[in-house]
């Protein structure tokens, strides 16, 4: 009987030795949870860094969305052998739930814009040495939210604005596009209060004041409101921001040997230090591989390429000393470029078709014969001669064409052409006249530097058949261009059926 | 007068002598002596059978060769019987030898069942369980043990491919929640999964637990069913060694493609019909690629096991090699396994232990050849000098496809995984009673495992970016303790017998990892050979986790027992977990189930029905199979950002992924009503269960609205309801008739799965080509509709909607034809509807054996009705879109050949291209004979001289008869994805093998 009750208590006591109930609470070794964070000035720092990371993304500014604004306009399209893929470079649109097409940018969007609210909600609650800098974090958040929101409006129109830090269970209210202007402008403004003229030498990239104003130049101009749009770009032309210029060198504005030169105004940061994806891991990508989708075949995947009408704008005026357009030089790959300028196809002669052409611009031949998913080169959002050929136009708008004739004659000057009073007579003060000439301005500037697509809906040329028939003398692709139907893209299907404040374009 | 009374007298002696002689006789007739052997039909001696006098308390035991002797009146019968053999009784009949042979109890009423800290007699179940024989699965030739079980247990359907190291996916009894089916395994107490380092020879026993009650007693995780099994002991006796050996061939079912002949003329058709020049295609190579990827299989088992035991010992030793040589070139398995169970005892207490000790190693498939062989066109050459890496692939203009080449795959992206395991446990018991047990139990399993991935420079692809050869590897180490301490009451007073047992467990897992990176690998240029070591190569990346969960439990268990009549079972357990919020953390699971054995009634008198009762319980379980940290949002800090002239990069920390906080377990509600008939003195037997479950707050991640900016996962909610129900019968039969035994089993088992609600305000689902919609089972299809093809202008133009609005003025004749399903006068993805399920209305098994002498024969059948499937092969070569091989022999609509079902080939977009339609959905029907094998038992008499005492050959085949309307590769395809189960999108046939083995007893 004592052996029993000897062993009894020795198995008892292994019985209560092994139950643990504290053992439950088990803290992930992995990471800190959102209540531990947002305490000290680094959090709110790489918070804020956090946003940046977002251009690195496949949905954005690495690769889709160049798809959405370059491709689709009328200066590219796809002849890619994914054919849903180049379907929508085409106003093709079968399946709204088409990854690639639109719902990763949509997706990548509003993912920019949760890293902004975490950031507007959590950095005030954090005591700063300097408050100045809080400010800064603020401001800086305010500036990608508007951003992010200005290109979902060029491309969706009406979309649900999220102003604070989403939870899963969250159904955001559809807003109409001038609402959606509105709440950029309202960003814009904010950040330009807190944002500094200039950043030191080592936080270069971040937007300044400047980079504030141009976007709200684009914002305003958008929507037609001149006389604002004229205000925020005085600031970056003889106001307090000027500070620019235009480089003498064209291509510098296109490669990684003069990056944040004097005449970059907002330029998204791009490296190669990373070998990963464009996923959230510790390996993840900093690079574009714009580049890589946009090379000609059999060096690149091709998934886009630039019309061939862009060749012979180019070709319709020579400069000063009787040569080509040195910007056509840099702009585009196409069959006489080695007859034209000397210059081969990353190292190859033209293998191509006599009426293909590629985008340049970007591109790494200036030291490889290849691309891949880790270029480097940083993409100048916005220049100064977008500036000064939008002030052009500003004071077009509102009547004063003969003061527009300068800015338009510092770009020209920059590749060395003729003004346009010499080169082009027969403008006048005419408005008509000198926006028709100004349209070919911006494309001879600016070919491939994700502008057309906002500038043909400024300008009202996606509105009516005709000026779409004359869209599709160029770009076939118009053929199938509705009016009143394909200058927006439709709400991603599946947000549409889970979000009863989301309603489909009508057209759609 | 007294000679005539003496005479008297002496005539009464004499008649009294008389009779004396014959009390004589009666009581002791005529003594001899008998012996004999006790064997059983298949000549295997029964050590210790019992051989008893009839109708006397005299008998003896026979000895270790199943010898015995015994001595009795001749005109008795001698009964035979051991456990597990069905009872015989010869009589003597003057015999001085009598050899018995006894067949095995097919019945097996008094089977011990395991069901969980405990065992019950199978009589005496009162829940849902299965028992499945372990030659059952040990015949087959598999790579784990649920590849095994298809088939043969009702409610449990399974799933599995041929690839080396798939491990087959078993669902009990529907879909019950929306993370998996996968359900529980206990080997020998310890919970841990029986994968492919478990070795299915050690199987003693096997037995499913289905229902609430039955599974109950592991309470949270036990929602999907509970898979017990047992392994071998030793016995008491001499050293018995077991050896065999298996070979196996397994070839790999093909694909009817073209040649380049055929292909060029359709490839041309289709670039003319869509206004396309032509592609240069290359007429000199006509590459069969399923040649090229595609080979016979080889696979080899070996195994020998060593046992014995005394009075109060036992010990059993395995040890196993499993190699897979697999059909796909680049892939194969090994496995060495090595097992030691043993246990002694000593007064009343007793301890023991099992182990086992396993290391495989599998050269994984590269990417997907079962695709990739159609997705390359004929024309491409297998070895192409002019790409990097020097294989052949699609070329613009030339073979315009992105597919990509197997060998090339295989060579320049291989994956090795190699897994070190030991798991077993020890435990120990005190007797304190009879009547009352003490045991504890400590189970381990630790898992080492390293993952070494290597990209060589190469091509496989068209138009592919230049990478940086590179190495990944991982190791791992995963750990499982568990504690447990059980105590047994077991008494029976009277009529009423009681067994109670209360208990308390934890369970602790944890799991770490590292794993570096190193690109620019150092290569040797004479033999080409790269080195794949760590300190060589540059641009390191490194990095590490750890992942821990916790689970305590407290369980108690009621069962009691009427007079054999009426039978209770109450189980009731509490568990608490480290996965879920404090507030959510606990969950009680209670289940109760009662059982009524009619043919013990006395108002029962039916000599025909051996053996009815009826069963019904009702059980809640619980679940929770997701990550361990879900509850909580996590701060992503891996970013960082370019800024600064000198372009350094910044860290940038955010959170990334949204979580819900207020997570707890899912409550899966099961009710079963069951019967158990046996006629004709058991040799019939049915079985029948219907069960109804129903679970609530079924965890899932649904997809949220992208607005909110969510990534790397969708949060995981309580929010669903999933019900299941269905209906499982069995009807067994076995027979002996001298010589010749037979048995044969049909089951059936109809599921009927249904997603109540989504929940979170959310009402379907789409995923793909499926939906899941509130009403409908899991994963419904849902596709665009075809009605026929245009056979000219004219029916495209009168076709109209209500409106009169023509609804395809783009087709052409040969296109094909869509209904307008919501009449709105175009084809778009509004017409989607819902047109199918890829559940099947039923399934059957059909399982029958014989034997007769030495020899035995055995076959089983599965047959599957009523689902829809999708055909990705069809959907990749029927659509002429993209580039790819095409099927041998279609016939396409041209003008001149308009008696068709396959529309207009054109290289572009059309409607015909698109995946999403009901042309790619089959019947899923099929009937396969599983397994068929042939044995036969070398006679003793050969074997008498060698010293062995049993030897056996066999022959048999797997999956060799398949009857079916599928188009693709194989209709018992697996897709572990819940939502798409009926998708076959190149997977792994399960292949044809042929197998000859050799079994040696001493």
């Amino acid at each position: 009987m004592k052996k029993i009750i000897v062993l009894i208590a020795i198995f008892s006591g292994l019985f209560f030795t092994s139950s643990c109930e504290n053992e439950l609470d088990l803290d992930n070794p992995n990471a800190l949870t959102v209540d531990q964070y947002w305490k000290t000035e680094s959090d709110a720092q790489a918070g804020v860094n956090s946003i940046y990371a977002m251009f690195y993304k496949d949905g954005l500014w690495a690769r889709w969305i160049y798809f959405r604004l370059d491709l689709t306009s009328d200066e590219g399209f796809s002849n890619s052998p994914w054919t849903e893929l180049a379907d929508w470079t085409r106003f093709n649109y079968i399946n709204y739930n088409f990854w690639e097409g639109q719902v990763v940018t949509w997706r990548d969007t509003y993912k920019a814009v949760f890293r902004c609210n975490q950031v507007l909600a959590n950095v005030p609650n954090i005591t700063f040495q300097n408050e100045d800098d809080k400010k800064k974090i603020i401001a800086q958040a305010k500036f990608f939210r508007a951003l992010h929101y200005y290109y979902a409006a060029i491309l969706w129109e009406n979309i649900p604005i999220v102003l604070t830090p989403s939870t899963p269970a969250d159904l955001p209210e559809q807003k109409n596009v001038t609402e959606v202007f509105a709440q950029v402008e309202k960003d814009l403004n904010e950040a330009f209060a807190d944002l500094p003229s200039s950043w030191p030498a080592d936080q270069t990239g971040r937007p300044d004041k400047g980079a504030a104003k141009a976007f709200l130049a684009k914002v305003y101009m958008q929507q037609h409101k001149w006389t604002d749009a004229k205000t925020a770009l005085e600031y970056l032309i003889s106001g307090p921001g000027a500070r620019y210029n235009l480089v003498a060198n064209y291509r510098d504005n296109f490669t990684d040997v003069n990056e944040n030169n004097k005449e970059s105004v907002f330029e998204i940061q791009f490296g190669d230090q990373k070998n990963g994806g464009t996923d959230e891991g510790q390996s993840a990508a900093v690079s574009s591989n714009r580049a890589q989708f946009f090379a000609p075949r059999g060096i690149g995947w091709s998934d886009g390429q630039a019309r061939f009408w862009l060749v012979n704008a180019f070709k319709q005026e020579k400069n000063k000393d009787g040569n080509l357009d040195t910007r056509l030089r840099y702009t585009l790959y196409y069959p006489q470029l080695q007859a034209d300028f000397g210059d081969k196809v990353y190292g190859k002669n033209w293998e191509w078709g006599n009426d293909e052409a590629w985008f340049r611009k970007g591109s790494r031949d200036y030291y490889r014969n290849n691309e891949d998913y880790f270029s480097q080169v940083n993409y100048r959002l916005v220049r100064y001669a977008d500036i000064l050929l939008r002030y052009a136009e500003v004071l077009n708008e509102l009547g004063n064409t003969q003061d527009a004739y300068q800015y338009v004659d510092l770009v020209r000057a920059r590749v060395n052409m003729n003004t346009l009073a010499v080169a082009h007579p027969e403008i006048g003060n005419d408005h008509d006249k000198f926006l028709e000439r100004l349209k070919t301005e911006r494309v001879l500037e600016l070919a491939g530097e994700s502008v057309r697509w906002e500038d043909l809906k400024r300008w009202g040329d996606l509105n009516t058949q005709a000026s779409v028939d004359k869209i599709a003398l160029r770009d076939p692709d118009f053929k199938n261009f509705v009016v009143g139907k394909n200058q927006r893209l439709p709400i991603p299907q599946i947000e549409v059926e889970n979000n009863p404040n989301l309603k489909q374009h009508d057209e759609y | 007068m007294k000679t005539k009374f003496t005479q008297i007298l002496k005539q009464r002696y004499y008649l009294l002598f008389f009779f004396s002689l014959l009390v004589q006789q009666t009581y002791a007739q005529q003594q001899i002596t008998i012996s004999g052997k006790v064997a059983s039909v298949t000549g295997e001696p029964i050590p210790f059978a019992n051989v008893v006098i009839k109708n006397t308390k005299n008998g003896a035991v026979t000895d270790f060769d199943g010898r015995y002797k015994i001595t009795a009146a001749s005109n008795q019968t001698l009964i035979f019987s051991s456990q597990g053999y069905k009872t015989i009784e010869i009589a003597i009949n003057n015999a001085t030898t009598i050899d018995a042979s006894l067949p095995e109890d097919a019945t097996k009423l008094d089977e011990i069942v395991v069901v969980g800290y405990g065992s019950q007699q199978k009589k005496d179940l009162t829940g849902a369980v299965s028992l499945v024989k372990a030659e059952e699965i040990q015949k087959r030739q598999v790579t784990t043990v649920a590849d095994g079980l298809q088939g043969l247990v009702t409610g449990v359907k399974v799933r599995g491919g041929g690839r080396p190291g798939q491990e087959a996916n078993i669902e009990i009894r529907g879909l019950k929640n929306l993370q998996s089916t996968n359900p529980l395994y206990v080997i020998d107490g310890l919970v841990t999964s029986a994968n492919r380092d478990f070795n299915p020879n050690d199987i003693e026993t096997i037995q499913v637990l289905k229902d609430a009650s039955a599974a109950a007693i592991y309470g949270s995780r036990a929602a999907n069913g509970v898979i017990i099994i047992t392994t071998k002991k030793g016995k008491k006796g001499p050293l018995k060694v077991e050896a065999s050996a298996k070979s196996s061939f397994t070839s790999m079912p093909r694909y009817d493609l073209m040649g380049t002949e055929e292909f060029a003329k359709f490839n041309n058709q289709a670039y003319d019909n869509a206004g396309a020049p032509r592609q240069n295609l290359n007429m000199a190579v006509d590459t069969d690629w399923q040649d090229v990827v595609f080979q016979n299989g080889m696979i080899n088992d070996y195994n020998v096991s060593v046992s014995g035991g005394g009075d109060n010992s036992s010990f059993f030793m395995s040890g196993n090699y499993f190699g897979n040589k697999g059909t796909v070139v680049g892939t194969d398995f090994d496995r060495i396994s090595f097992r030691v169970n043993s246990s002694g005892s000593k007064g009343i207490f007793s301890i023991g232990e099992n182990i086992a000790i396993s290391n495989s190693k599998t050269d994984e498939m590269s990417g997907n050849p079962i695709i990739d062989v159609y997705r390359l066109t004929p024309t491409i050459p297998v070895y192409d000098a002019a790409n990097p890496g020097g294989y052949g692939y699609g070329k613009q203009g030339v073979a315009d496809t992105f597919g990509t080449n197997p060998l090339a795959l295989a060579d320049f992206a291989n994956t090795i995984n190699e897994n070190f395991r030991i798991r077993g446990n020890i435990w120990s018991e005190l007797k304190f009673t009879p009547w009352l047990k003490y045991r504890f139990n400590f189970g381990y399993e630790t898992s080492f495992d390293s993952y070494n991935f290597m990209r060589k420079l190469g091509n496989w692809t068209l138009n592919q970016p230049p990478e940086k050869s590179f190495i990944n590897q991982n190791k791992g180490r995963s750990e499982t303790l568990l504690y447990e301490n059980t105590l047994t009451f077991k008494k029976a007073f009277g009529k009423h017998d009681f067994t109670v047992l209360v208990g308390q467990t934890f369970q602790k897992d944890n799991y770490n990892q590292i794993y570096g990176t190193k690109r620019n690998l150092l290569v040797n240029s004479g033999t080409g050979k790269y080195y794949d070591v760590l300190d060589l190569g540059d641009s390191p990346e490194v990095g590490g986790f750890r992942n821990e969960a916790a689970l305590t439990s407290y369980l108690g268990r009621l069962e009691y027992n009427y007079d054999n009549r009426y039978l209770i079972n109450a189980v009731i357990r509490r568990d608490g977990s480290s996965r879920f919020s404090d507030d959510n953390k606990w969950g009680n699971f209670p289940s109760v189930s009662a059982g009524w054995r009619i043919n013990n009634e006395s108002f029962f008198k039916s000599e025909f029905i051996k053996d009815l009762k009826l069963r019904a319980s009702y059980g809640e379980l619980g679940s929770g199979n997701i990550g361990n940290y879900e509850y909580k949002s996590f701060i992503n800090t891996f970013g960082t950002v370019v800024l600064g002239n000198g372009q350094g990069l910044y860290p940038a920390a955010t959170q990334v992924r949204l979580s819900n906080a207020q997570l707890r377990w899912e409550k899966l509600k099961q009710t079963n009503f069951g019967l158990d008939l046996g006629v004709l003195n058991n040799d019939l037997r049915f079985t029948a269960d219907y069960f109804v479950a129903r679970t609530e707050d079924v965890l899932f991640g649904f997809p949220i609205l992208l607005t909110t900016g969510n990534d790397g996962g969708n949060p995981i909610s309580n929010a669903a309801t999933v019900e299941n129900k269905g209906l499982e019968l069995e009807l067994a039969y076995s027979k002996k008739i001298n010589d010749f035994s037979f048995n044969a089993s049909v089951n059936f088992t109809k599921v009927n799965n249904k997603l109540v609600s989504l929940g979170n305000g959310q009402n379907q689902n789409i995923q793909d080509n499926t939906i899941t919609r509130a009403g409908n089972a899991v994963g419904m299809w849902y596709v665009l509709q075809t009605d026929g093809l245009f056979q000219n202008q004219a029916e495209i133009n009168n076709y109209k909607n209500a409106d009169g609005k023509v609804i395809m003025p783009n087709a052409q004749p040969g296109d094909i034809r869509f209904k307008d399903v919501n009449g709105d006068g175009q084809i778009t993805n509004e017409d989607k509807d819902i047109v199918g399920s890829p559940w099947p209305e039923f399934e059957m098994g059909l399982n029958a054996g014989a034997e007769y002498k030495g020899f035995d024969f055995s076959m089983n059948w599965i047959a599957s009705h009523g689902a829809t499937v999708y055909n990705g092969f069809r959907s990749v070569v029927d659509r002429f879109d993209d580039n790819s091989n095409y099927r041998r022999g279609i016939q396409p609509w041209t003008p001149e050949n308009p008696n068709t079902d396959f529309p207009r080939i054109v290289k572009g977009t059309t409607l015909n291209s698109r995946g999403d339609t009901d042309r790619f959905l089959e019947s899923g029907d099929f009937i396969r004979l599983k397994y068929i094998g042939l044995g036969y038992n070398i006679p003793d008499s050969v074997l008498k001289s060698a010293g062995i005492s049993r030897a056996r050959l066999t022959l048999s085949a797997q999956n060799v008869i398949t009857i079916s309307k599928y188009k693709g590769l194989d209709p018992e395809f697996s897709n572990p994805n819940i939502f798409q189960r009926g998708v076959d999108n190149g997977a792994f046939p399960n292949l044809q093998t042929y197998s000859f083995g050799v079994e040696f007893s001493f």
